[in-house]
Parts: C-alpha cells; structure tokens; sequence
C-alpha cells in the first residue's frame, strides 16, 4: 500500500502538474496528496455507472467479434427469460440487456453493469429455456459477484488509472491521451476474455446460477445438463476458447454435487419448457 | 432398399428423439433405484466409472441401462461421455441432446460462420451500433414478469444459494434474502 501510494503520488505530480524547470519547487504538497487519496480511492471503487459503461465498452468489443443474430423475436426472447432470471438476483435494478450472437462458437459472456451474450451455437445445441435460464443464471451470478469488474480493476483499470479510464468511457475520448488509455482498457477486456477468471469465480456462478434458475421457477437442472453435454463434446466443435477459459465440465459437475445433495430435488418438477424453445429458436 | 428403410427408420428415430441412449459412467459407487426417488427400492449398484447407456432424465436423476441393470441414478452421479472425456473425434451424441447431423459422418451441423475464437476476439473493434441494437432489445421488469405469468407459469420460489463450505459461505455469497426479491 505505500509502494502504491507512492507511486500515485509521483503518477499524480507528473499529470497534475506538468511544470518544466525549477516551477517544480512551488508544488503544493498538500494539494498532490489529496490528489493521489482520490486517484487511490477511485481505484478501488467503481460506481455502478462506471461499471455500466465498462460493461457497455466490453459488449461492444463482443459484437465487434460478432454481430447480433438478426432474430429479433429470438433477441427478444433471450432478453425476457434473462430479465426474469435477473429479477430473482440481488442486482434486480441493474439496465440488463441480453444477446444472441451470430457465431457457431459455443460460449457465454458477462459484462460489468449486466450485459449479457450468449452464442448462437450454444442457443442451438441446447434444448429447452430451462437449459438457457441456466446458462444465463451463471452468467447473472458473474455480475452480482462482479467477477469481471474486480479482474479487471486489478489489471489495466488500475494501470491507466481510474479518472483518465472514467474520462475515456464518459466521452470515448479522441484526445491522444484518452485513446491510449482507452486501447489499455481495450486491451486488458480482451485479455481477462481470452484467459479467463479465476476458478472459483466459474465454481461460484455455476452454484449461484442453479439457485437463481430454481428461484424464477425453472427445473435447476438445466445448468448441470448442458455440463454434460460439453463434456460429451470435442473441443474441436466451437468449444475451444469455453474450454480454456474455464475449469473441466466434470470438474464443474464434481463441485455442483458435493454442494447440491438433495436440495435441489423440490425445484426438479418445475418447468423445462422445451415446446416454447424449439419453436422460438427454430429447431426442428 | 434396406439401406433405405434403415436410413428411413434412423431419421424416424432421430426426429421423434426417441433414445438412442448416451453413453456415460458411474463417477463413483452408486445405488440404482427402481423409482427416481432416494427412498425407492435399490434394484443394483453400480461400480466406479461403470459404463452406462442413459435413456431419460426426469428432474435431477437419470434413466441409466449397464449391461445387467436398469434403474434411476442422480444426474451428478454419472457423467455424460466417457471417462477421462472425449476431446477429439466423433462424440458419439445422440438424441438426449437432439444434436443435428449432417451425413454419415455424424459430423454437427454448422452453418460456416465461427466467429468468437480467440482471433478474432484479439482483434474486433468496439462496435457501438451493434451495441445500441442490443439496447432496443431490452425488456422490463414488468414485461418479464407477464411472461412469467403465461403458460407454462414460472413460479417464483424463495431459496438461499448453495455454499461451497461453512466458511466460505460468509464471506463468498450475498447474505441470502436480502433483495432478491424486490420486484
């Protein structure tokens, strides 16, 4: 924490106070350490509505690698069972948004501030809205936990520092200083997307995202299923990046048994609801 | 001919999703019930990594077949493909997952366009009108919970989340009940 302190102290003289020469001398001390408390305190804590906007930033670098399926009934779809499911987090308030994308890839993805997109290739190989509502429950559980924000805040967040990242996202800033930052914040979202969170995180969602599926009145079991069904699967079909950025599918179902015992079992009767799937994404 | 009605009697079988059962294996020692109930009369057991054909599912248990027993088991107590997994080839899935394929090579289907993999991710540009796409499709609260309320009803039920241990409950997990519920 010195180290740090220290280290935003001189990162706040050198931004805040340009001044060639002997200027430097007149500094007022005071005014820096006020300055670095801020930069400090603002590093450590991001407000939902910079949360909201890093999330905005992070989803659209995912439709920059692929576009939304143009279905809007599916789209619209997708966003009603996710807003549902939404409603039964602790983050009920939050502008969710949720989407389909168009590739043949199978993943899920969570954003900051609730931003939420799943693959059509996933969305085709599963076979009810209980199996969807468990995919997007894990992904609702990344957001309430905020596992992406605290990656995040770790990495590049902290490196470009919070005022100049919040300066970036308010205004997409053009200036040279916003774009280099904004290319930091870029590239550190892609880098939390290619390597994955922690282990935990993944084991922590998957526990979360049962409970919240059984709470907007799906059968829990939807999540486990589509585990198997990823572990019946080669890697080579859409699964690579799923598979590197998270743990084992059985080692996900190893540690969603020795937690569930039968606590689950009165939620297992409750809806799966696959006539309505078929028909709203089109399976034959 | 034959060839035909064989072909005739798969693409029957495919499309009705009738089983053509998934292969999977027993995680652990593990009794099979007649019923899919804990309480139900143990009709076998089944050993460690035991292979099985899985016919149905029915809430958290498994419909399993071993080749001298049938009977139910919890779904977490068997994993679906083969021990130590099945990462390249064929996968061997059939109608449990309903996966469509294409020809005899039992190949997915796909329709071309992969998109996502690391590349691409590495190097995609913010797209902010795809973005503001994303936001028109947006739906309230409220209009979800008239979903809800159609047919089939979603039935909204309180529970606490499942703890990892004792310990890491405290500190891991929201308190359980504290808004969860405010719609």
């Amino acid at each position: 924490m010195q180290r740090t302190l220290v280290g935003l102290i001189a990162a706040a003289a050198v931004l805040a106070f340009p001044i060639p020469g002997n200027a430097q001398f007149n500094i007022d001390f005071g005014r820096i350490v006020d300055t670095a408390r801020s930069l400090a305190q603002a590093t450590t804590e991001i407000d939902e509505k910079q949360e909201v906007q890093l999330g905005q930033e992070w989803a659209a670098v995912l439709l920059g690698a692929a576009p939304l399926a143009a279905d809007p009934n599916l789209q619209r779809y997708v966003n009603t069972v996710g807003r549902w499911l939404a409603s039964h987090s602790e983050r009920p308030g939050l502008g969710w948004r949720f989407g389909v994308l168009e590739s043949d890839n199978l993943n899920a993805f969570a954003t900051p501030g609730g931003y939420i997109l799943v693959t059509k290739g996933l969305v085709l190989r599963m076979r009810s809205e209980a199996e969807l509502a468990g995919v997007l429950a894990h992904e609702i559980a990344h957001v309430v936990q905020k596992h992406h924000l605290k990656a995040i805040q770790k990495g590049a967040w902290a490196k470009v520092g919070a005022n100049v990242a919040t300066e970036y996202l308010n205004q997409r800033s053009r200036s040279p200083v916003g774009s280099a930052a904004g290319q930091q914040l870029l590239s550190g979202i892609k880098e939390i997307m290619l390597r994955g969170l922690d282990k935990e995180d993944e084991f922590e969602a998957d526990r979360m995202g049962v409970v919240i599926a059984a709470r907007a009145g799906y059968d829990p079991f939807g999540l486990p299923m589509v585990l198997q069904l990823f572990n019946t699967m080669p890697q080579d079909s859409g699964l690579e990046l799923l598979f590197q950025t998270h743990p084992p599918p059985s080692d996900r179902l190893d540690a969603l048994e020795r937690v569930t015992g039968t606590k689950l079992d009165r939620y297992a009767a409750q809806p799966q609801v696959p006539d309505r799937y078929a028909q709203i994404v089109g399976l034959k | 001919m034959k060839a035909f009605v064989t072909a005739f009697a798969l693409a029957l079988a495919l499309g009705c999703g009738v089983a053509a059962a998934q292969s999977g294996y027993a995680i652990r020692d593990v009794a099979v019930k007649q019923e899919p109930y804990d309480d139900a009369t143990t009709v076998g057991k089944l050993a460690e990594k035991a292979p099985v054909e899985v016919t149905r599912r029915q809430g958290g248990w498994l419909e399993v077949k071993s080749s001298n027993l049938t009977g139910w088991v919890r779904m977490l107590s068997v994993r679906m493909g083969s021990p130590g997994g099945t990462r390249s080839g064929s996968s061997g899935l059939g109608s449990l997952f309903g996966i469509a394929r294409s020809g005899a090579s039992g190949a997915a289907v796909t329709t071309g366009v992969r998109g996502l993999d690391k590349e691409q991710i590495q190097n995609a540009q913010p797209n902010f009108a795809e973005l503001q796409k994303m936001q028109g499709f947006g739906v309230s609260a409220q209009e979800a919970q008239a979903f809800a309320g159609g047919n089939p009803r979603l039935a909204p039920q309180r529970l606490d989340y499942l703890t990892a241990s004792p310990a890491a409950a405290a500190s891991d997990t929201p308190v359980p009940g504290s808004s969860p519920f405010s719609q």
